[in-house]
């Protein structure tokens, strides 16, 4: 395992972060969420950001995305300092699917694409490829109400690509699923990955997750949140549950899990 | 219990009281001078209907009521769509708010009768004024109860600002909009109604008192049963929308 942390932008870098700081309220009562954030994923990775609560990686993420903006500091994606959410390029996936409850499945999926008035007889086919491409094809005309929580994901990741963004930013979307499903769905999100080739930046406190899923693996650190440290996993693709138990991988996991212990405190 | 099963309980109980009042009556275990016979009411009611004057009075009266509903309904949920939406003001503004709708505003009926006259404005006015704050209290339950990880998303799929307001917050708000029609139906209701029973030249209200100071009780339950029969109706209108729309939902 190699440890790297390239800061600066180079060809083939869709997401750049520089310098990025975030603060919160002001005078004595400001609370330093990021500071100095400062690193680069190149396109068609998945790369996963780990620590412990509270280190401000879901902020992270939604300042990636657009929507909320840096006290300083600046993003890029492509090339382009980020000022707001830029749905063509970045897709964002939270822990709660955040479907609309009175549409159905499909409905949803497509629902980005009807906010830019784009046709039905363009939409629903490209709608219904995705929804097949999560599996959920058949639960096409069911109500969120009648899905179960990973199914649900499913349908906010096949919304997440029907407008064909370049980067899908992911804010534990897994975390609220029993262990089992959990791993079924990171298996899921890995062949939608490979098939679909997009860049994927994945957020979550899990250590054995973010290591499984990810090329490379940033660590966070809190108080104040910033990155620590950066390591590339060299484990081969596709990736299977085996893995987890090889020595490899419990010695990164060791590695990671006692930098994070250090920051904890 | 199904739905239909308790549909059948409701019209059972609902038959037997009927049926309890009637034979009461009938058999003077409560004096029917006081109580007349429901079927002796009913008849009494369809003659009401029949007469021009009366007709008259009911289309006065309902004539009110749809106009303070068209009135409150948007003034009210505006105004609470628009503290729910900030939320320092709102703070500011509440303990005024609830104080306000807890006083019981019929005693400035003298006031109002003062201000505005006994004419349809006077009833306009006051029936407004009672239901203002609970469709208040409404629209800003309404604003938040929309999901703040909805409008995020929606955000960060490119939904513009109109575009949220219109296909996140409406439909979102739609099962609580329902309810507050439904509130304002009853309180514009009480309003108008109360507005004419204290003095007004037409409508149901005045009808229904002056029956009660001529001790004609058959025409004063007559007024009485039009009434809450015309409540009912409008109410179960709503519910039925509110079912329906809720189905749709599915577990929402």
């Amino acid at each position: 395992m190699s440890i790297a942390a390239s800061a600066r932008p180079e060809k083939g870098d869709i997401i750049t972060a520089e310098h990025v700081s975030k603060v919160f309220g002001s005078g004595t009562q400001a609370l330093r969420a990021l500071v100095d954030v400062t690193f680069s994923v190149r396109e068609g990775q998945f790369v996963t950001i780990v620590g412990p609560s509270g280190c401000g990686k879901s902020t992270l993420l939604l300042i990636l995305a657009g929507l909320v903006p840096a006290s300083s500091g600046r993003v890029l994606v492509d090339g382009q300092p980020v000022s707001g959410p830029s749905p063509e390029k970045i897709s964002v996936m939270f822990q709660d699917a955040w479907l609309l409850p009175w549409k159905t499945a499909i409905e949803n999926v497509e629902f980005p694409l009807t906010l830019r008035k784009v046709p039905a007889a363009v939409r629903r086919p490209r709608a219904m490829s995705l929804l097949d491409l999560v599996g959920l094809a058949r639960s096409a005309d069911r109500y969120p109400g009648e899905l179960s929580g990973g199914m649900k994901q499913r349908v906010a990741i096949a919304r997440c690509l029907v407008q064909e963004p370049r980067v899908l930013l992911m804010d534990e979307p897994f975390a609220a699923l029993d262990e089992q499903n959990r791993t079924r769905m990171g298996n899921e999100l890995l062949r939608i990955w490979e098939r679909t080739g997009r860049t994927v930046v994945f957020v979550t406190h899990g250590l054995t997750e973010a290591i499984y899923l990810a090329d490379r693996v940033f660590v966070m650190g809190v108080r104040p949140g910033r990155i620590i440290e950066s390591f590339s996993v060299e484990l081969p693709r596709p990736r299977s549950i085996d893995m987890i138990g090889s020595e490899s991988f419990g010695r990164l996991r060791n590695r990671i899990w006692h930098l994070i212990g250090e920051e904890r405190g | 219990m199904t739905a239909w099963l308790v549909r059948g309980v409701q019209l059972v109980l609902l038959a037997s009281l009927a049926g309890l009042w009637e034979t009461a009556s009938r058999l003077g275990w409560v004096d029917p001078k006081l109580l007349p016979p429901l079927t002796q009411i009913v008849g009494v009611l369809f003659t009401l209907l029949q007469d021009d004057r009366f007709r008259g009075d009911l289309l006065i009266t309902l004539g009110e009521i749809a106009a303070a509903l068209a009135v409150v309904g948007p003034l009210g949920f505006a105004a609470g769509f628009f503290l729910g939406e900030h939320r320092a003001l709102y703070r500011a503004l509440s303990p005024a708010l609830h104080l306000l709708l807890a006083i019981p505003k019929s005693i400035f009926l003298p006031i109002f009768i003062f201000a505005f006259g006994i004419g349809f404005l006077q009833k306009l006015v006051f029936a407004v004024t009672l239901a203002f704050f609970i469709v208040v209290l409404n629209g800003i339950a309404a604003a938040q109860s929309v999901p703040a990880g909805l409008v995020t998303a929606a955000r960060s799929f490119g939904a513009t600002r109109g575009q949220i307001y219109l296909r996140i917050y409406l439909p979102a708000m739609e099962p609580l909009i329902l309810e507050g029609l439904r509130m304002a139906l009853i309180f514009t209701i009480t309003g108008v109604l109360l507005a004419e029973m204290y003095g007004a030249p037409r409508g149901i209200g005045r009808l229904i008192f002056a029956w009660g100071e001529m001790f004609r009780m058959p025409e004063l339950f007559a007024g009485v049963l039009l009434i809450v029969a015309v409540t009912i109706a409008a109410n179960e209108l709503i519910r039925f929308i509110e079912d329906i729309r809720r189905s749709r939902r599915r577990g929402f």
